[in-house]
């Protein structure tokens, strides 16, 4: 028995996969800060999953992303190289809200008191200039733990070249201070650029202790109920790690619960022969779009926390699935601004008061009153009749923005549409057309409470041919995680010229690399044979700053394979800016990535029967937008079994989600029970 | 206004009016294709002064070159586009075709600021006509000159300051003309670095061009047309809103300009801004002529630099075009420092702009407190360190900004280290990045306690940044303004403090000024980078002690400083307080 568990921000959800049976299972709970385990324990009860049963167990949570937000992390201290304690609070000094004279920067996570410098030096080859001072790394923690630091983040110059004094550093201080977690900035990132990285080491301490009790706690549960097998946490980068490898590097979780969606969407593509899709999460707040190529998501460590059009935010130099997110969900509100121009979000109505039809205080028009409006969700069945929509309210919310254009409410109901999914079109070219990739060649995965009421129409404006929308869409990212391997990404600053290259030291550079994956996961129990490495430079050409990540081949670096490495780089170049130049190459970051393979399950293909006329509940007027009101036929979604074929106009309902298929569209149920839409554009 | 699509005649699929939510879309879809034109150049750009810095800007405007939105990495080319689009309009009439690409850096006519802010304009042709173009401006590291880097403090005329393009074609139908790149190339020190700004450029223009196209394919590009018309309507109505809130009157200040870098100065400089409900009028009579230095700014800039902090003051959240710049009025007589003419060297011309916007801005900072705060360093403090990499033995050129204090305001201190009004999305250069690239090791990088800035909100902290030459030798430019004339207090705050370049030679002989050209610095001797600290606000004897034992703490101030400018006594070693010596003054 596989679980997956998934604490959200309101709630914990709960997938299981039976292998014996094939049986796919689902719990949901409300989130019970502060102690999150106890939700999780409960879906399992819930679910009715016998503990012994269990023998991988993994979990993803927003523990440590809420921690960060919400400022509940530890009293964290810092050492630094003598003159730059405050690399920190200097940040790179931007003013991302240009015209805002009254702009505030980011506050440090660490005040400068608690920022203490010592004596050593290394240069940019990783040479020591100044051997370190132990007696000041001593004296310095000794300070921090007198001023009541439960946790101290190291970072010294230029360390990704030399990490030797970091790493002395640290030594000291744990052999003195056992119980005072440390993270020197080599131990999470060994990318050059001392904000990024100390900030890095920063919150990754600042976090250590709140994961490490927590991590405790659930396995401590765990144990006490009997669960046996093992316990694995979700990683941003789109792996798992250890709960033991997770604690060292908690920061590693900070996007724990939006990855998992993505490896969903690959292990869906896995089962239907698709490795080109883009993975579309709309829930209530935000819409989370991926694009995922040949099977592989997109890491990058350009990810910042925080970090909006008018705020610098804290970057965190780890690898994160890249993911962008913006403000439109179900609950988006719809606002009329000074100069009366209509805009869909960022704010939301959230859970509670919730959209307007909901009934429980919320006056503001959202995007679900719209889709109400429209005839697209049914008020009676919506979250399975758990909510009964009040459509009166939904249009008297949407009754401003009517009289403001001098439409009817239907028109305003539509136009809050057209502007959500305008919105949510340009994330999604974000993702795709402006990284040089044609959406034609893709499959739009559509998951989340809202996805697949706005997926086929997001298609068709973008010309993407066909669109999934996995069974249970709304608990669709907890299912991604059984689907998931360990991974540990090493990335490594060496700027080598691509010229020099081929016969000098690549070899050496991915050997340590892979030394070092070995390292981090012998200790786990992952033998040398369940372990896949990937290979990836990052590159530019000479002079340029920004880097294209190009899959490097695992064959030894000859010549010629270095050779057919730049013409890599000069495609990928091309595909993404339009132009390539002859000017020298120039490595910038090696970048190995080590997949402790686990065993998958195998999903089985449904054996219920089922045709489309036996999943037939009725018929209902709904708005189409450019096709026009038509009359749709509704379905159960449950009832619909595989091979069975349904026409657009119509609607396809299940408990938690509608799928809205357009005129001229049409679907058909796989072997697996996804929903295939072909879409005519 | 004219296209308010507000509620008459049938509403309906059928009608032939444009409905309001896709006018909603299409501006949408134009603010978003002037970001991803944003981002195309940052990302091929081979310059750190424009991947880091991000002095640049790119933007789209109709057939007639009215900005439709800009993406910008720094304040100060707010409104050069525009005039960039319409001089090439004015001067290629007819003889403009598909592919075509223009380049201009005259400083004098159409768009030019300095002659290392080159713009590229490019039509966008539909349907055989042009219905928009599509531009970019960037600092170009190096554009040939007196002096590597090209600008310099000490030049006399613009010839001095490189390569001029008096609004040329660069590309015909979508060929580059080898006349043009081949004359780039023989008259700049870094070509490979200068072509692929210019690339980064063209392919900034083809992303514009071909998203712009997209959009005229799917609405029509007579749908299109009115959804610009709209977003420019609204972007006046929005600006209009605000300046009605604003208090009506004539507001004035005075300021000074250091000097010129080659000897000649302090220079007067004012302006009289009288707000009425329909108009914000800047008046800059009475303001210095223009000088023999480098430090003169052109039309151009003074337009932006008045355009900057307008929309500071009435919008600053805004998108930004053309619309939101109806209301505003400038007048300037010709030939001053802020109006410059042919060839009067302008190289530095972007610290005299800042004056243009922080002389709008300490007038009205009064009248609009929650948004204007006090006087902060005003400068770029901009610095060109040049020699042979150490180990490469290549021409390195380190340019960049510098960081400094903020000035406080009515509810906040000011901001510690942050770059200046004239710059924005702009990024301090890593110490390891510097290091690696240039002959140079930097020996600290940090706050400093200068006297300054003391006020019931504290004015915030400046920075120093140590480089230490590693090269044999190396040659030092700086032009880092606000070195004589203080960053200013407001409301019983004290004026900040200077920005200022220390020498500290190998035989001990030291140097300390604002600006200088090629100063020759040998292997192992320091230049000291120091920037002030922004003015306060409020009278300093109101800040609560305890956040001036804070201070101490954490050593934003001295213990001495605490006691003569606060009176309050903290023990630096507990950092408690231990005594106040102040009569009570009542927090405003």
């Amino acid at each position: 028995m596989r679980v997956a568990s998934d604490i959200g921000g309101t709630f914990t959800d709960l997938v299981y996969l039976d292998e014996r049976t094939g049986k796919v299972g689902a719990a949901k709970t409300d989130t019970t800060p502060p102690d999150f385990e106890r939700g999780a324990i409960e879906t399992i009860r819930k679910a009715g999953v016998r503990a012994q049963d269990v023998d991988f167990f993994v979990h993803g949570t927003t523990v440590i992303i809420n921690a960060l937000t919400e400022r509940s992390g530890v009293r964290t201290g810092l050492i630094t190289t003598r003159g730059f304690r405050d690399v920190l609070e200097i940040g790179r000094a931007n003013r991302p809200d240009l015209y805002n004279l009254s702009y505030t920067k980011p506050k440090p996570f660490v005040p400068r008191f608690l920022r203490l410098e010592v004596t050593e030096r290394v240069n940019y080859k990783g040479e020591v200039l100044t051997p370190l001072s132990e007696q000041e790394v001593v004296e310095a923690a000794e300070a921090l733990i007198r001023e009541g630091v439960e946790a101290i983040a190291i970072c010294f110059l230029h360390a990704y070249a030399n990490p030797d004094h970091e790493r002395q550093a640290a030594e000291l201080i744990r052999r003195r201070w056992p119980q005072i977690p440390v993270t020197a900035s080599y131990e999470i990132t060994r990318e050059w650029r001392e904000y990024e990285r100390t900030s890095t080491a920063v919150l990754n301490s600042y976090v250590k202790p709140i994961a490490g009790r927590y991590l405790d706690r659930l396995d401590h549960e765990l144990e006490r109920i009997g669960v046996r097998g093992s316990r694995y946490v979700m990683q941003s980068n789109g792996g798992t790690a250890t709960f033991g490898a997770a604690r060292e590097a908690p920061i590693q979780m900070v996007e724990s619960g939006p990855v998992a969606g993505v490896l969903g969407a690959i292990a869906v593509g896995n089962l239907v022969n698709e490795g080109n899709l883009i993975s579309l999460d709309i829930g209530g707040t935000t819409a989370k779009t991926s694009l995922i190529d040949h099977g592989q998501a997109k890491v990058t460590t350009d990810y910042k926390i925080e970090w909006t059009r008018t705020s610098a935010g804290y970057p965190i130099k780890i690898p994160v699935v890249d993911i962008v997110e913006i403000g439109a969900g179900g609950g988006s509100i719809a606002w009329l601004d000074d100069a009366g121009s209509l805009h869909v979000g960022p704010q939301s109505a959230g859970a509670v008061p919730g959209p307007a039809c909901y009934g429980r205080g919320g006056t503001m028009p959202t995007v679900t009153d719209a889709n109400v409006v429209a005839g697209r969700i049914n008020p009676e069945y919506f979250l399975g009749g758990e909510i009964a929509l009040d459509a009166s309210r939904a249009r008297e919310a949407l009754q401003p923005i009517a009289a403001h254009f001098g439409t009817g409410v239907e028109q305003a109901a539509l136009g809050v549409i057209r502007l959500a999914n305008a919105n949510m079109v340009n994330a999604l070219k974000l993702v795709s057309v402006h990284r040089g990739y044609d959406p034609r060649d893709f499959t739009l995965v559509a998951f989340g409470g809202a996805g697949a009421m706005h997926a086929s129409a997001l298609a068709a404006e973008l010309h993407i041919a066909r669109v999934l929308i996995p069974t249970n869409p709304a608990v669709f990212s907890a299912w991604g995680m059984l689907m998931t391997d360990l991974r540990y990404d090493l990335i490594w600053t060496s700027i080598l010229r691509t010229e020099a290259a081929a016969n000098d030291g690549l070899e050496r550079i991915w050997d340590t690399l892979e030394g070092q994956a070995l390292e981090y996961f012998t200790p786990q129990g992952i033998a040398r044979s369940r372990l896949v490495f990937q290979r990836f430079a990052d590159m530019r050409y000479a002079g340029q700053e920004h880097t294209v990540k190009v899959p490097v081949p695992i064959s030894g670096m000859t010549e010629a394979a270095v050779a057919e490495v730049e013409n890599r780089f000069h495609a990928l170049h091309e595909q993404r800016y339009t132009f390539k130049l002859t000017s020298p190459i120039e490595f910038v970051n090696f970048h190995l990535t080590a997949l402790g393979t686990v065993e998958k399950p195998r999903m089985r293909r449904l054996r219920k029967n089922g045709t489309a006329r036996e999943a037939v509940k009725g018929k209902r007027e709904v708005d189409f937008d450019a096709h026009g009101q038509a009359t749709a036929t509704i379905y159960e979604r449950d009832r619909l079994g595989p091979a069975s074929t349904v026409k657009g106009p119509a609607i396809i309902e299940e408990p938690a989600a509608t799928t809205v298929v357009f005129p001229g569209q049409r679907v058909e149920v796989d072997g697996y029970g996804n929903l295939v839409i072909e879409v005519r554009s | 206004m004219t296209v308010r699509t507000r509620g008459r005649g049938a509403p309906g699929r059928a009608a032939p009016r444009v409905d309001p939510f896709t006018l909603e879309i299409i501006k949408n879809t134009l603010v978003a294709i002037g970001d991803e034109m944003f981002v195309a150049l940052q990302r091929t750009s081979m310059s750190t002064i424009i991947y880091e810095v991000l002095d640049y800007a790119t933007g789209l405007t109709d057939g007639r070159g009215q900005l439709i939105t800009q993406g910008n990495g720094v304040t100060l080319f707010l409104g050069t586009l525009s005039h960039a689009v319409q001089y090439t309009l004015e001067k290629f009439k007819d003889d403009l075709h598909p592919g075509d690409i223009i380049v201009t850096n005259d400083p004098y006519t159409g768009g030019g600021t300095h002659l290392s802010d080159v713009s590229l304009v490019m039509p966008v042709f539909y349907d055989g006509e042009i219905v928009a173009f599509v531009a970019n401006k960037a600092h170009w590291t190096e554009v040939g000159g007196k002096d590597p880097g090209s600008w310099t403090t000490d030049a006399t005329e613009v010839y001095q300051e490189g390569l001029q393009f008096p609004c040329v074609k660069l590309f015909v139908k979508g060929e580059p003309l080898a006349s043009v790149v081949d004359l780039i190339r023989a008259n700049v020190r870094l070509p490979a670095m200068t072509l692929g700004d210019m690339w980064a450029g063209v392919a900034a223009l083809r992303v514009g061009d071909r998203r712009f196209k997209d959009l005229c394919d799917k609405y029509g590009i007579r749908t299109v047309k009115q959804a610009i018309q709209k977003l420019l309507d609204d972007g006046d109505a929005l600006t209009r809103l605000e300046l009605r809130a604003l208090p009506k009157g004539v507001f004035e200040a005075e300021d000074f300009i250091d000097d010129d870098g080659i000897g000649n100065g302090p220079f007067p400089v004012r302006v009289r801004v009288t707000v009425s409900d329909d108009e914000f009028h800047c008046d800059f009579t009475g303001t210095h002529g223009q000088v023999p230095g480098p430090v003169n700014c052109t039309h151009t800039a003074l337009v932006s630099g008045v355009r900057a902090i307008y929309l500071s003051i009435t919008n600053p959240g805004n998108p930004v075009n053309d619309g939101a710049f109806r209301s505003l009025r400038i007048t300037c007589p010709p030939r001053t420092v802020f109006s410059a003419e042919r060839p009067s060297p302008v190289s530095t011309y972007w610290e005299t702009m800042l004056y243009v916007a922080d002389l709008i801005w300490k007038a009205m900072a009064p009248v609009v407190p929650e948004r204007l705060t006090a006087g902060h360093f005003l400068s770029v403090c901009g610095t060109i360190v040049a020699g042979l990499h150490p180990e490469s033995g290549d021409l390195f050129l380190l340019v960049e900004p510098l960081a400094g204090g903020w000035g406080a305001g009515r509810r906040k201190d000011g901001e510690n280290g942050l770059v200046c009004v004239g710059d924005g999305e702009t990024f301090m250069i890593p110490i390891e990045v510097t290091e690696t690239r240039y002959g140079v090791m930097v020996d600290q990088y940090t706050y400093h306690t200068d006297a300054g800035g003391a006020g019931t909100f504290r004015g915030g902290k400046g920075l120093i940044r140590d480089y230490r030459i590693t090269a044999d030798e190396a040659y030092l430019t700086t032009t880092f303004g606000r070195h004589k004339f203080l960053p200013w207090g407001m409301a019983g705050g004290e004026p900040g403090s200077p920005n200022y370049v220390k020498i500290m030679h190998k035989n001990g002989r030291e140097a300390v000024f604002g600006k200088t050209a090629r100063y020759r610095l040998l292997k192992g001797e320091v230049a000291r980078l120091v920037t002030g600290t922004g003015g306060g606000y409020g009278p300093p004897f109101a800040r609560p002690p305890e956040a001036v034992a804070e201070d101490v703490r954490n050593g934003y101030i001295t213990a001495d400083q605490a006691l003569s400018d606060y009176g309050v006594k903290v023990d630096p070693a507990s950092g408690a307080v231990v005594e106040v010596r102040r009569k009570p003054v009542p927090v405003s």
